[in-house]
């Protein structure tokens, strides 16, 4: 076990960790977003050219767009403080070296070599800071001849081959919702960060993370790239089918666009399905005995069983399969969601105040720590709420200082 | 970085990745696997003999950087193994349904009385308690409770899920974060830490805008096919080009330079080029400003251009012109894509069958302590000895019998 000097009781474990989230869209502020939900203290800063694409991407409170009013910005940066800052000027950069001074980690998405020229970069960072932890996030990595590639989490989704494995045999590919990849990157960044910081607690030493999103998302198909090397075969997309379980799918139920998901993945939840529908002639045809059997009769089963779920209840049916020991699901939309009991039991969702938005709600932790009631602190900051809080109370910046910095445009 | 630490990793296929992540960051992994192995070694893929438990590629991609041991936790001599390495880790991560380690002695209060500062990490589709607890779960049915399906494939058809299996993928490395933040909080309070992750709302989490939207816009998000919806009007996101489909959202500067490029080819009239505010057009679009050219009449040309190229000379100059083509690549040409072969990715590993074979590398590139692969995926029981022996002092007969190799064994799914 590591022997540590004892952080104080506070509860929080990141309290007093200092996080300069100088990223957008969706991975590097989710990863400052995680530090900041748990109690350290991060200051995301933003321009207004570019604009965070987040914030000027639906859902708009009631429908109204405004960067205040983009909810998709506010899902992934609750528990910052919200600065503007214009590092295209040099009063700009000099705030930036100060912020630099002060945190603890270091957070940036540009396009590789931009940091660099905007002097900010990890060696720039390093002599202002020796022990800094400084993560770069993009979609191809900071080296490399592709490196320059910039985008969004659908290019590197389409690339990393999930667009090819997304939708229907017949038609194009669909690709997964959104930006698949801003997904995936997050989870493995925020363990690496607080490896990072373990580690610089242990050895005072810092490190420069530098994180490829399409290189992370490749581990989430690594059985399937296996499988191209090794056996030469090639997955593509298939609707809900699997090689491995049938029947599999999402069916109609009664209502506009309801749908209940069922996955048969062995031969006695089959048995059980057949019990939930009453056993029905067709059901107990030898063909579909066993997996390979339902597997080669897809299509036939699946007529019988829309015809089944299409005369109930989403939930009818799900909860009749569940009695019986099969994996069911209703397919829910964020109105279900918003009122699911299993959510609702875990406390999911919570309402925080929004300066602009209200009470609005928020999503909250992917996991529970028992005895802990962890999640987002407090609602996500509108453009630049915190500039004077930033400069005055956490850099310390006396008033000269702080209209020099204004005046030379820092603040954008 | 995480070298300090042990790891005791419980799971099946349902959270494999999370051990696997804290391995990689140099954490010392030990698998405990039932006598007859985990389920994930009967997962297909497998070699080119067969389902075999040494053979499943599937339990390769996902238990390097671990050793391996069997322990019959249905026996008294394996549960009291379990808890003597217990007491010498830091981490416990299991994939049990809800309450089964308890029912083994093996739950979160008996491990934390063996080790009170244990963090102890349980993975679960919905979670240890609550309505849906004991819900048997499958990746479809999860990915449908948790929302993400019901806004992706065509809007004529039924909801979809990506087609291969992620959920337990999400779950498994979220669960490595629970983990390291769990360690930190027992550093704050002193105490033993208890995980409770779901795989539902990890999955949640997925649709990213998509969770909370109808409370603040009012409505759901749907399924919307090739189109994108977030910019408040559809835009085609996926065209068919000379050996595939590549993507990019037709919008301001890449929408500029495409129809440069038709112009260039003579697919559309030179005029084009100052007929509209290209950088603006979508804006205009949106707002029902006039414009020269409506978006059906700009995307003939467009979707012809992306007929007469490869994905890879799309790609090429797009980045050439600074504007991103994303080619659809399958995982065939990802093996064969020249980004990931300049930044070194790719890992030769040796395949139990004898054959080398490249493998996804660390997840990030690290300056000081750079992440490595230190040994590759354990054979059922292959530290046995080396693990209960070295670390426990265990002789060889009591290592059969914790290991469940002595004789009949009271095996279950316990592992």
């Amino acid at each position: 076990m590591g022997e540590g000097d004892k952080l104080p009781s506070t509860g929080l474990p990141f309290e007093g960790l200092k996080v300069v989230d100088c990223s957008w869209v969706v991975v590097g502020p989710s990863v400052a977003k995680h530090l900041a939900d748990h109690g350290a203290t991060a200051v995301r800063l933003e321009t207004t050219a570019p604009m965070d694409t987040l914030r000027v991407a639906m859902p708009f409170k009631d429908g109204i767009p405004g960067p205040d009013r983009a909810h998709f910005h506010g899902e992934f940066n609750t528990s910052k403080l919200g600065m503007t800052l214009d590092l295209k000027t040099p009063a700009g950069v000099k705030v930036a070296h100060r912020l630099l001074a002060w945190a603890d980690v270091f957070i940036e998405a540009f396009t590789p070599g931009t940091v660099d020229r905007l002097g900010i970069g990890y060696e720039k960072a390093q002599s202002i800071n020796p022990s800094i932890i400084m993560l770069s996030t993009c979609l191809m990595g900071q080296t490399g001849s592709l490196s320059s590639l910039g985008g969004f989490g659908y290019h590197a989704a389409a690339i990393a081959g999930f667009y090819e494995v997304t939708g229907w045999k017949d038609l194009p590919p669909d690709g997964p919702w959104l930006a698949y990849t801003d997904t995936i990157a997050p989870h493995f960044l925020s363990a690496a960060v607080m490896a990072a910081l373990d580690h610089r607690r242990r050895t005072g030493q810092g490190q420069h993370i530098d994180a490829s999103q399409l290189e992370m998302a490749l581990h989430f198909l690594s059985p399937q790239t296996l499988d191209s090397r090794v056996n030469g075969h090639t997955v593509s997309r298939d609707g809900n089918r699997s090689p491995t379980a049938a029947p599999q799918g999402a069916y109609p139920c009664l209502g506009d666009d309801r749908w209940c998901a069922i996955a048969v993945e062995n031969d006695a939840q089959w048995e059980g399905l057949r019990r939930a529908l009453g056993d029905p002639a067709w059901a107990r045809d030898e063909r579909f005995v066993t997996t390979e059997g339902r597997l080669a009769h897809h299509d036939e089963i699946d007529r019988h069983l829309s015809a089944w779920t299409g005369g109930q209840g989403e939930r009818e049916v799900m909860d009749l399969l569940i009695s019986e020991g099969v994996p069911a699901g209703v397919v829910q939309r964020s109105s279900d969601l918003l009122k699911d009991p299993q959510l609702a039991h875990r406390g999911f969702f919570r309402n925080l105040e929004h300066a602009e938005m209200g009470s609005i709600p928020y999503s909250g932790p992917q996991y529970r720590i028992r005895g802990y009631e962890s999640g987002p602190r407090f609602a996500a900051p509108k453009m630049g709420q915190h500039n004077e809080y930033v400069l005055r109370e956490l850099l310390g910046m006396s008033d000269e200082e702080i209209t020099d910095a204004v005046v030379g445009g820092a603040l954008g | 970085m995480l070298s300090p630490y042990t790891v005791l990793d419980l799971t099946d296929d349902r959270g494999e990745l999370a051990a696997m992540i804290l391995g990689d960051l140099g954490a010392d992994v030990i698998k405990v696997e039932p006598p007859q192995g985990s389920s994930s070694r009967h997962m297909a893929p497998f070699l080119p003999d067969g389902p075999e438990p040494e053979r499943s590629l599937h339990y390769f991609a996902f238990n390097r950087n671990k050793r391996g041991i069997t322990l019959d936790l249905a026996g008294e001599a394996g549960r009291r193994a379990l808890l003597s390495l217990a007491e010498k880790a830091d981490f416990v991560i299991e994939s049990a349904r809800p309450g089964e380690m308890s029912r083994l002695g093996l739950g979160f209060d008996e491990l934390r009385q063996a080790n009170p500062r244990i963090v102890y990490v349980a993975i679960t589709p919905f979670g240890q308690d609550g309505p849906y607890a004991e819900f048997p779960a499958g990746d479809l049915t999860v990915a449908a409770l948790a929302g993400p399906m019901s806004v992706q494939g065509d809007p004529g058809r039924a909801p979809i899920r990506v087609s291969v299996p992620q959920v337990w993928l999400h779950a498994g490395a979220e669960a490595a974060v629970g983990a390291l933040t769990a360690h930190a909080r027992m550093r704050c309070t002193g105490e033993a830490q208890f995980v409770d992750v779901s795989a539902q709302t990890v999955m949640a989490w997925t649709m990213l805008n998509g969770a909370t939207a109808k409370a603040i816009q009012g409505f759901d998000f749907n399924r919307s096919g090739l189109y994108s919806q977030t910019r408040g009007m559809p835009l085609q996101m996926v065209y068919e080009c000379a050996d595939g489909y590549v993507t990019f959202m037709p919008d301001g500067r890449t929408l500029e330079t495409l129809v440069r490029w038709c112009v260039e080819d003579g697919l559309a009239p030179e005029s084009w080029v100052e007929d509209e505010d290209w950088m603006g057009y979508t804006l205009n679009n949106l707002h029902g400003r006039p414009v020269a050219h409506p978006l059906e009449e700009v995307m003939v040309p467009i979707n012809r251009y992306m007929l007469t190229r490869t994905k890879n000379q799309l790609l090429d100059r797009s980045v050439r012109e600074r504007i991103s083509i994303a080619p659809v690549y399958t995982v065939e040409e990802l093996t064969r894509f020249r980004q990931l072969e300049e930044r070194g990715y790719w890992l030769t590993a040796p395949l139990p069958d004898g054959q080398d074979v490249q493998v996804a590398g660390p997840f990030a590139q690290i300056s000081e302590t750079p992440m490595k692969v230190r040994r590759w995926p354990p054979k059922l029981g292959e530290h046995n000895a080396e693990v209960l022996g070295e670390m426990l002092g265990y002789s060889q007969s009591e290592i059969e019998t914790a290991c469940g190799l002595a004789g009949n064994t009271s095996s279950g799914r316990g592992g």
